[in-house]
């Protein structure tokens, strides 16, 4: 199975250790069996398990990670530059820069709101923006080339 | 209460000796009495079952905090959930019948536990993933050229396939290092998600290295798996015919 994965929403809530989500397979598959003795109620079972695991290996899955794939690019252009191979070209770098933008400024917002502060910090906020812009315009364009060349 | 004709619900066979917990419970609203029922060396702990018995959380968990409380006053053999006796008397004719099998499989489980290990891929590794991975940069790089539907799915298809190959390769170098030190290992169920699902048995005094093991392992393979332990639990895993004959090192 390539393509399976699990679900943000198992992620958020990780069980724990000896708790019955990481050891309801074996409370339901393994164990002692006698066959004279009835199993009750495997469709009950059947539908648990598949409540337990919600496991998505589907459309739905790969478009969560490419969307996460390009987060990895917007954290970056706020610092990062470890490699720049990760930086190209395309209308999604744009909208990725706005969403960044705003993202950093509703955080900053936030907090100005929590600390008080006044239109001075604002714009210090701003600034460290514009300067990695001009920074990665080259080596954006030159690594786009190198792209074309190897495509 | 509920009535007879529902029958007998099996939690464990075990030591005449043993035991019951206190103030242990059965599964069933409101939670069923339990009662050990003995035949020679061996008993079965047993309670009525209750009407329209089904997987329910409640009870799963009832079956398994019993077990494990069981398994704290010595070797359990636990019932694999939901099994269900037509009366007492075909539990103690069980117990009889296969008496020298299960005292023999006490004594092998006697002072050890069971400890799961599940490998996930590890979801916090995409940036590694991606910094190490070609055929994904190269997906990437395409969907960055013309963003789209096509492109997303492509690449995220990749990097979900890519993350489980790497997790799979690190759960068979995971397992191998866990079985040299377990007594035996199974692999257990299929666990959708996971690229590995084990189950070891290990001496109830080496569970805390073990899973300390098994935590170390983890922080050395944190971009490639996930590894989630379970345990000590009741020997699920090491009571069958099949488990017998159990493989270390197994794949």
């Amino acid at each position: 199975m390539t393509a399976t994965t699990y679900s943000d929403e198992v992620v958020a809530c990780p069980p724990r250790a000896g708790t019955l989500y990481d050891v309801l397979e074996l409370i339901l598959d393994r164990g002692m069996v006698i066959d004279v003795f009835i199993r009750v109620s495997l469709v009950g079972i059947e539908i648990l398990k598949i409540d337990a695991r919600i496991v998505v290996a589907s459309v739905d899955t790969y478009l969560r990670f490419a969307e996460a794939c390009n987060r990895l690019d917007l954290e970056r252009d706020s610092g990062s530059t470890t490699v720049p191979e990760l930086l190209s070209g395309g209308v999604a770098k744009s909208v990725g820069k706005r969403k960044v933008r705003s993202a950093a400024e509703s955080v900053g917002d936030t907090v100005r709101k929590a600390v008080g502060g006044g239109d001075d910090s604002s714009e210090e906020e701003d600034e460290p923006h514009e300067r990695p812009k001009k920074r990665r315009a080259p080596a954006r364009s030159s690594e786009s080339r190198r792209r074309r060349v190897e495509a | 209460m509920s009535a007879a004709h529902d029958g007998v619900y099996v939690y464990a066979v075990l030591r005449a000796a043993t035991a019951l917990p206190k103030d242990g419970t059965g599964v069933g609203s409101p939670p069923a009495v339990l009662r050990s029922i003995s035949q020679g060396p061996l008993a079965a702990v047993v309670s009525d079952a209750p009407p329209q018995l089904r997987a329910r959380r409640r009870d799963l968990l009832a079956h398994q905090n019993l077990l494990m409380r069981l398994a704290d006053e010595g070797p359990v053999l636990p019932m694999r959930f939901g099994m269900v006796a037509a009366d007492e008397q075909s539990v103690l004719a069980q117990l009889a019948a296969e008496e020298s099998a299960y005292a023999a499989t006490l004594d092998r489980l006697a002072g050890r536990i069971e400890i799961n290990i599940k490998v996930l891929p590890a979801q916090n590794a995409l940036e590694a993933l991606v910094a190490e991975d070609k055929s994904v940069q190269k997906l990437r790089a395409a969907a960055r050229r013309s963003p789209g539907y096509e492109a997303s799915v492509r690449l995220g298809e990749a990097i979900s396939g890519a993350l489980t190959r790497r997790a799979a390769a690190a759960g068979q170098r995971i397992l191998r290092e866990l079985a040299s030190t377990a007594r035996a290992a199974v692999p257990g169920p299929e666990v959708p998600g996971c690229v590995l699902n084990q189950s070891f048995l290990v001496d109830r005094a080496e569970s805390e290295a073990f899973l300390l093991q098994a935590q170390s392992l983890g922080a050395s393979f944190r971009e490639h798996a996930e590894i989630r332990p379970a345990g000590p639990l009741p020997c699920y895993s090491f009571v069958s015919a099949e488990a017998r004959s159990v493989l270390v090192g197994g794949k």
